[in-house]
């Protein structure tokens, strides 16, 4: 609470309060003598009496003093406000920081406009009423935290800045802004120091680690921070979290799969029938409506038809809430024409038919024709280490004994990221590398191998039918010949606790053939006896190509989900797999040039905006700065160009949590720091000239109350 | 203000002493003739009345005439009318030197006034042939005059009045106590006094005194400044005894004093008369004249019953 005037002039008015004083002192009688016979009985009357003339003469000049401190009060116009801004801005000369928080969280929508347009008015009044001999500067606190206005007394930079200036697609970092803003501080020569923080308070960018550790330096800093969350209009009741795009194989038609995950930010309720809408290539395809449990998430898959191999871009977007901006997300797909598999031959001999990847190269395609479905490459072990895993959707381990040293992690991260894995077991597999270094990828352990002595019957597939989409194919005399195989020799397997798996395919007497398993994005299968002829006649059998081939499908995504780009507004997207600095083409059509240094990967760091974003290779011309500049990327793009591919640029769906900061915790954020919080609508009426309650009429009353009082204790006298 | 009225010739001092007698001479020769019987009945010329003769009577005052007509025995009995004993105790304390501050307050300075009735008093009184004696007193008798009838001893008294300093403070019954043996046994005790003391006794003096045989006449003086305290403005009052000085504002107090000051008169003018005390309260605005006449005829009055 505070007091403001609107004529703080008429205050000079108090130094009447002098008056009365004076003319109190000056006429005060001068205490006579008188001798007096009676003055025992004086005394008892004295005790006696209720009357106190003296008090009385105290009282008439403290009403006068009053009536005359009052008068002036009134004429001033005292409005009484809460928030005290304008207090803190007409005391001494001050150092203010002002960190605007301008992370998309503050484009929540409120009752005119955006909290951050609420935010820009407000720092606005408060820079304009900044005294002359005020200094402050200006800090944005999305990340990361910069300074936009360095010390300045004058504000009509800020001003012109402000009216400009629109809410960033960043997420919060007050811990960083506020380091900045220290720091700021510490180079100022004013003793009062002041950050103003205005900010939706949202959590996300409250990490105690970026805050300083103590405001000991500036212990005279006061932190007044301005809470805009208040403002909001409705609630921010679901974002788009996830998008995930993939490639259907196993079907005839070409077919892209979108799986949106929706999350419900509403804490305490679930979201039914929300409207869900999918965008293709700028049109819309899809919509439905999808149930959200409270503080849960619920996905939605969209499908569609390719009609070309030609990227699709696009967004999936639920129906608008407070905050818009999470209402959407992005999308970017190349679609594959062909499954590029790599199978890798771990028993490689001198006849190319005893390979052991000769029969699965043959079946993946047959006739080794290039409008074939799958294009398998054969790598020898000593191969595998130098390819680029991202270029295959499928990988193939026939009979692999162990893989180079660090090319499990390689295997790790190209499932996770959505690559397939079929490993075939064979006589040179080392079942204590495999269940010592893939415990990851493996939800088994190899036990032992298991091999029919002769004369004993060989093992046989089970014959019933599966739902399965691998396996469903095969039914009536197809099923009836897979059956018929002779097994002599496999792997028997033992399951890996709390891991879950699934078995498509199992042996007559119960073990278990053919393993799956997820590990993040992609797929593990694990046949436990020979992709050639070492263990089993499978091969030589028709069913063995529509079965390889069929698994290879299934499991193969496309390889845009294996390289594919998706990061969040602001991080820097790196281009491992490129040499040269590609050209980026931004969504607005600007075009930029990666940057690339000699010793690491190019890097793109203009993700400043969300959007589906083009990568080009470009014949890049000789260099002409230095080594490690970029060179100045061209106004159009070269005739030449090729396009490499695509990402997205989207939103960090943790700006959107609904955790907010709350004013008790905000101590814990500034040791030694005088905090101020208020919310908005509050500091907002503070800060407006006029706003707030109004004394003038109160004062007055009380005037002619001091007056009255004054003229009946005369009266009385 | 006490003032040092140290007995002397010196031409004021004569010329005070002179006015104050002409005062007191000139306000009995204008109120009486003479007349001041005595309550004691016993020999004397003038005749009083008959009673019956009883064993012990002295036959000498049989009237014999009454005995040869009625053949009853009377015995004469008469007035005394000589030889009364007065002592007159006049306040000598600080408090009955009050003096008004305001010049044009009406009536006498409380001592003056005093003095002038106890000389008016001592004149009227040996005038009748009566024995007066005059004691000063505060906290302690301070002159003594025993009484004498002889006309001569009105100068004494004067001489006595004149030469008074009023200073110290009102000690009533001590003064008694120490005067009880002096007085006379029968005989009347005249107190002139403000009663202006924080002692709680002094009715209680009057009592003893009353019981031993005396006539007790009390005149009680106040200055009307200190019956209605009309001052106004910031003041301290500085005690004419021995009280602190007190530093006030009249108008808080007037109302509460003035009850105060009529409680304590109001209680010697009711009490007095049940002990057989003539109580006379004066001030000084009130004349003197008015105030003895007053006296002698209540006197007179008694006398008959």
């Amino acid at each position: 609470m505070n007091f403001s005037f609107t004529s703080p002039w008429y205050l000079l008015g108090l130094l009447g309060l002098a008056l009365p004083i004076l003319i109190h002192l000056l006429t005060r009688r001068q205490q006579s003598r008188l001798k007096f016979s009676a003055v025992y009985l004086l005394q008892q009357a004295q005790k006696r009496s209720v009357h106190k003339s003296r008090p009385n003469k105290l009282l008439l000049l403290l009403l006068r003093c009053m009536a005359i401190g009052f008068l002036c009060l009134a004429l001033a116009n005292p409005i009484l406000s809460s928030g005290g801004l304008e207090n803190i801005l007409t005391s001494r000369p001050s150092a203010h920081v002002f960190i605007l928080d301008d992370s998309y969280s503050m484009s929540a929508t409120s009752d005119q406009g955006t909290l951050f347009n609420r935010a820009t008015e407000t720092l606005t009044e408060l820079i304009e009423k900044i005294p002359g001999n005020h200094s402050f500067s200006l800090v944005l606190s999305s990340h990361p935290a910069r300074m936009v206005q360095d010390w300045t007394k004058d504000p009509g930079k800020a001003l012109k800045w402000l009216k400009a200036v629109q809410p960033s697609h960043r997420t919060t970092s007050i811990g960083q802004a506020v380091t900045l803003a220290s720091d700021l501080l510490n180079t100022a020569p004013q003793e009062n120091k002041r950050i103003f923080i205005l900010t939706d308070m949202n959590q996300n960018g409250w990490d105690r680690d970026e805050f300083p550790t103590t405001f000991a330096e500036n212990s005279r800093t006061q932190i007044k921070i301005i809470d805009f969350s208040g403002l909001q209009k409705g609630f921010n009741r679901a974002l788009v979290q996830k998008v995930k795009l993939s490639q259907e194989f196993l079907t005839n038609r070409r077919i892209i799969r979108v799986q949106a995950t929706i999350a419900n930010l509403l804490p305490d309720r679930a979201v039914k029938q929300l409207p869900i809408t999918l965008f293709v290539n700028g049109k819309r395809q899809s919509e439905s409506t999808i149930d959200l449990p409270a503080k849960g998430v619920a996905t939605h898959e969209f499908s569609f038809p390719l009609l070309n191999n030609d990227p699709v871009s696009g967004h999936v977007e639920i129906q608008e809430d407070a905050l818009t901006a999470d209402n959407r997300r992005l999308f970017v797909y190349q679609p594959d024409r062909k499954i590029k598999t790599l199978v890798v031959d771990g028993d490689p001999r001198g006849v190319a038919h005893q390979h052991d990847s000769f029969y699965v190269e043959k079946a993946l395609n047959p006739f080794s024709s290039p409008m074939a479905d799958i294009e398998p490459t054969v790598s020898t072990l000593s191969e595998f280490s130098e390819r680029d895993l991202k270029q295959y959707s499928v990988i193939i381990l026939c009979n692999v004994r162990d893989l180079p040293i660090g090319l499990e992690q390689e295997l790790e991260k190209f499932v996770l990221r959505g690559g397939a894995l079929f490993i075939g077991l064979g006589d040179q597999v080392d079942p204590k590398y495999y269940n010592e270094k893939l415990g990851l990828l493996l939800p088994v352990t190899l036990k032992s191998i298991n091999q029919v002595r002769t004369g004993d019957k060989p093992f046989h597939l089970m014959t019933q039918t599966s739902d399965h989409p691998v396996l469903k194919v095969f039914t009536g005399s197809m099923l009836k010949e897979m059956t018929r195989i002779p097994f002599r020799t496999l792997y028997s397997i033992e399951p890996r606790r709390g891991r879950q798996f699934e078995e498509p395919m199992r042996f007559t007497n119960q073990f278990p053939a053919v393993i799956e398993s997820d590990f993040g994005e992609g797929k593990v299968v694990l046949y436990v006896s020979s992709l050639d002829r070492d263990w089993n006649n499978f091969p030589i059998h028709p069913t063995f190509l529509p079965w390889t081939q069929r698994w290879v499908k299934y499991m193969a995504q496309g390889l845009e989900n294996i390289s594919r780009h998706d990061v969040t507004v602001g991080a820097p997207l790196v281009l491992e797999e490129m040499e040269q600095p590609p050209l980026v083409v931004a969504p607005g059509g600007k075009i930029f040039v990666a940057r690339k240094n000699s010793q690491s990967p190019p890097v793109f760091e203009g993700t400043h905006h969300p959007g589906v974003y083009e990568l080009y290779q470009w014949a890049q011309p000789p260099v002409s700065g230095p080594v490690d500049s970029p060179p100045p990327a061209p106004k159009q793009l070269p005739a030449d160009a090729k396009r490499l591919g695509g990402f997205t640029v989207n939103f960090d769906p943790a700006e959107s949590a609904p955790g907010k900061i709350s004013e008790r915790e905000l101590s814990q954020y500034f040791p030694g720091a005088q905090v101020d919080y208020s919310p908005a609508d509050q500091a907002l009426d503070a800060a407006s000239v006029g706003a707030g309650v109004p004394l003038t009429t109160l004062l007055f009353l009380m005037l002619a109350v001091m007056m009255f009082w004054e003229g009946w204790i005369v009266r009385k006298e | 203000m006490v003032e040092n009225t140290q007995f002397s010739y010196a031409p004021e001092t004569l010329s005070e002493v002179s006015s104050l007698s002409i005062r007191a001479i000139q306000l009995v020769e204008g109120l009486l003739s003479g007349h001041h019987r005595s309550p004691h009945k016993g020999s004397s010329v003038e005749f009083a009345e008959y009673k019956d003769y009883s064993p012990g009577d002295d036959i000498r005052h049989i009237d014999w005439k009454v005995v040869g007509k009625t053949d009853k025995y009377h015995v004469k009995q008469f007035e005394q009318s000589t030889n009364l004993k007065c002592t007159i105790l006049l306040d000598a304390s600080g408090s009955m030197a009050y003096r008004s501050p305001d010049s044009k307050s009406p009536g006498m300075d409380k001592r003056d006034y005093a003095r002038t009735l106890v000389a008016a008093l001592g004149y009227l009184l040996l005038k009748q042939f009566d024995a007066v004696g005059l004691t000063l007193f505060n906290d302690e008798v301070v002159s003594h005059l025993p009484p004498r009838s002889k006309p001569s001893h009105f100068q004494n008294i004067l001489h006595g009045l004149q030469g008074m300093e009023f200073k110290g403070v009102t000690r009533v019954e001590g003064v008694v106590g120490d005067l009880i043996e002096r007085l006379p046994g029968r005989g009347m005790l005249i107190l002139v006094s403000d009663l202006l003391t924080r002692e709680d006794d002094v009715f209680k003096t009057l009592k003893m005194l009353k019981s031993r045989g005396l006539e007790v006449i009390l005149f009680h003086i106040l200055h009307p400044d200190e019956v209605t305290l009309p001052f106004e403005g910031d003041l301290v009052f500085e005690s004419l005894e021995d009280d602190p000085p007190l530093g006030l504002d009249p108008f808080d107090v007037r109302q509460q004093y003035q009850k105060a000051i009529q409680e304590q008169i109001e209680f010697y003018k009711k009490n007095c008369p049940t002990l057989g005390i003539d109580y006379l309260f004066l001030e000084t605005t009130t004349q003197l004249e008015q105030a003895l006449r007053y006296y002698l005829l209540r006197r007179k009055s008694l006398q008959k019953i």
